[in-house]
């Protein structure tokens, strides 16, 4: 189980001013800047659960990561995931835990993966039994058998993706953050990384963590969802409730021969707001639905619950 | 198998991965840079009409200089920067997800390079008295204790070279001061010109310091020029240094790991 109380996390930079001046004042004085990247979040969640961490850019999410996989410290707050204190960094949660990058290589570059997977076997006291299972498990369901040979940095961008899923995975962690797990791959591959982690969640049952900028990956992953905007949760509950935060509203889809665009429309007004549409362009296709997720969420993430 | 144990035969495997970067530094870097010096100190005693300077032959200079560069890898160990630039890129992060210390990691990493470099100077060593019929220095019981005295100097220096190096948790660029502490490093310890030639009052000072005792001290021993106190007393300077610096390794990681922001994941 993860418990999360009022978590805070500030984060200071230096600032410089652009140009060789600002280089120089640099020298002397630097401006030193304070962000509030976590403003005293709670989260609780159960063992066997899966939940999308969803965010633009610098809300918070990775920070919310870093902090429960125990890379940084937060400023105030607590925190415990399986009766520890994740940055006290304890051999016995390191074991149960795995942190898997989109963007960050883990297992070494140099080396065929199947070295890698030796050293986390040792590191990780897998016992050979289980390792010759999960070794034929992921790599059977990942479909890298072939490339488990190569130098990892020889391998695409999809395989390096696999390989680190497999190495985070090896040691069976009942807690899995996945932080863009898909990013900058292609489709066909990010398909098949969404399947294998639906079916290991369903098969294994760890806490998971997902951050993605892919709704696709939320859809398809989790049933609950975590909105992070400037630090704090704006919205925690099930992924098929988030349209509930939008009210009775619709979104109207607009071609003209100039432009195509689209309104979110209270369903009192829906009536209104079309014919003032057919009066003032001249309209090719026009038509009305109820608003997606990414559309929900996109408006939540500009501006905030309530106001979309 | 123990994890270390694992680590230790996986950083030979990385260093062994790359063919051209084992011959260049192996055969290339030690070989130019003992010709340039055989050169140089062979115009320095027919300048100076001598066959023996500060108790130096030509031939006993020319065996220093096969023994230092390759002495001073084994000193260094991994590349310079080594923890510093994983801190800036981020990948500092795997060794605190992976249950085990980041220094004992990074003690084994560098050790194992160490033991490489160390090898490849017995190789040379040996080269060197089947090849070259010049002054018979040093015998094997001296190269394997010079070789042991480099790996304890190579603690000590790993351990001067992580305090400035988890300088990078608050300062943006410590690769300057890796740069002066490897100068220094090279330059007291007699790395550029024994120190036999360096006045008294310098040698008189640096002998508080560790560096005489990173890379003199061993050099010598390998040639045979050193006597037990010799050695006695430089190893109980270079294992109480060593101690200091693990203190401060110990007391910038309790304060540092507080200001690690993972940064680039």
């Amino acid at each position: 189980m993860i418990k999360v109380q009022n978590l805070t996390k500030t984060f200071t930079s230096h600032v410089k001013e652009p140009g060789l001046v600002g280089s120089l004042k640099a020298l002397v004085k630097r401006e030193i800047r304070t962000k509030d990247a976590l403003k005293s979040v709670n989260l609780t969640i159960e063992q066997g659960e899966i939940i999308g961490l969803i965010g633009g850019n610098g809300a918070g999410k990775t920070t919310l990561v870093k902090i429960l996989a125990g890379i940084v410290h937060p400023t105030s707050g607590d925190a415990t995931i399986l009766g520890f204190r994740p940055w006290e960094r304890h051999n016995d949660y390191r074991k149960q835990m795995s942190l898997i990058m989109g963007q960050k290589a883990q297992v070494w570059w140099d080396l065929p993966a199947l070295d890698s997977f030796i050293l986390l076997k040792d590191i990780y006291q897998i016992d050979d039994a289980t390792y010759k299972y999960n070794i034929e498990f992921l790599a059977e369901t990942l479909m890298v058998k072939d490339q488990l040979r190569t130098q990892v940095r020889k391998l695409s961008l999809g395989e390096r993706m696999k390989i680190e899923l497999m190495a985070a995975l090896l040691h069976n962690p009942k807690v899995i953050f996945l932080d863009e797990p898909t990013i900058g791959l292609d489709i066909s591959a990010q398909k098949a990384v969404r399947e294998f982690m639906k079916n290991y969640q369903r098969e294994f049952k760890p806490i998971t963590i997902l951050t993605s900028h892919y709704m696709e990956d939320i859809k398809e992953l989790c049933q609950r969802i975590v909105i992070i905007k400037e630090g704090e949760f704006v919205y925690d509950g099930p992924l098929s409730d988030v349209q509930k935060l939008v009210g009775d509203e619709k979104v109207l889809n607009v071609t003209t021969q100039e432009e195509s665009f689209k309104i979110n429309v209270p369903r009192s007004e829906l009536s209104q707001k079309t014919k003032e549409v057919l009066e003032q362009h001249s309209v090719l296709d026009l038509n009305i639905h109820d608003p997606s997720i990414e559309d929900i969420i996109e408006s939540i993430m500009r501006n905030g619950v309530g106001a979309s | 198998m123990k994890w270390w144990r694992s680590v230790f035969s996986m950083e030979l495997r990385k260093i062994l991965a790359y063919r051209s970067d084992f011959w260049v530094t192996f055969l290339g870097q030690t070989f130019i840079q003992l010709l340039i010096a055989r050169a140089l100190w062979k115009s320095v005693f027919e300048a100076q009409n001598t066959s023996s300077m500060e108790g130096f032959t030509l031939d006993m200079m020319t065996l220093y200089y096969l023994i230092v560069p390759i002495g001073t890898r084994m000193l260094t160990g991994e590349n310079i920067g080594f923890l510093s630039r994983e801190i800036y890129e981020g990948t500092f992060t795997r060794y605190l997800i992976y249950p085990l210390s980041v220094f004992q990691y990074k003690t084994i990493t560098y050790l194992t390079n160490s033991l490489f470099y160390g090898f490849q100077l017995m190789i040379l060593y040996v080269l060197y008295h089947v090849c070259y019929l010049g002054d018979s220095l040093g015998n094997l019981p001296d190269l394997v204790l010079g070789v042991s005295l480099f790996l304890v100097a190579s603690m000590t220096y790993l351990m001067m070279a992580i305090v400035i190096e988890l300088l990078a948790l608050w300062a943006d660029n410590i690769w300057s001061l890796m740069v002066m502490l490897r100068f220094f490093t090279t330059f007291f310890g007699g790395g550029f010109i024994p120190l036999d030639f360096f006045p008294a009052w310098a040698t008189n000072l640096l002998q508080w310091t560790p560096f005489p005792y990173l890379v003199s001290l061993p050099v010598r021993t390998t040639m045979g020029m050193t006597s037990v106190s010799d050695i006695t007393n430089g190893l109980i300077i270079l294992l109480s240094w060593c101690l200091i610096f693990m203190m401060c390794v110990k007391f910038i990681w309790i304060k540092g790991q507080k200001k690690y922001t993972g940064v680039g994941i």
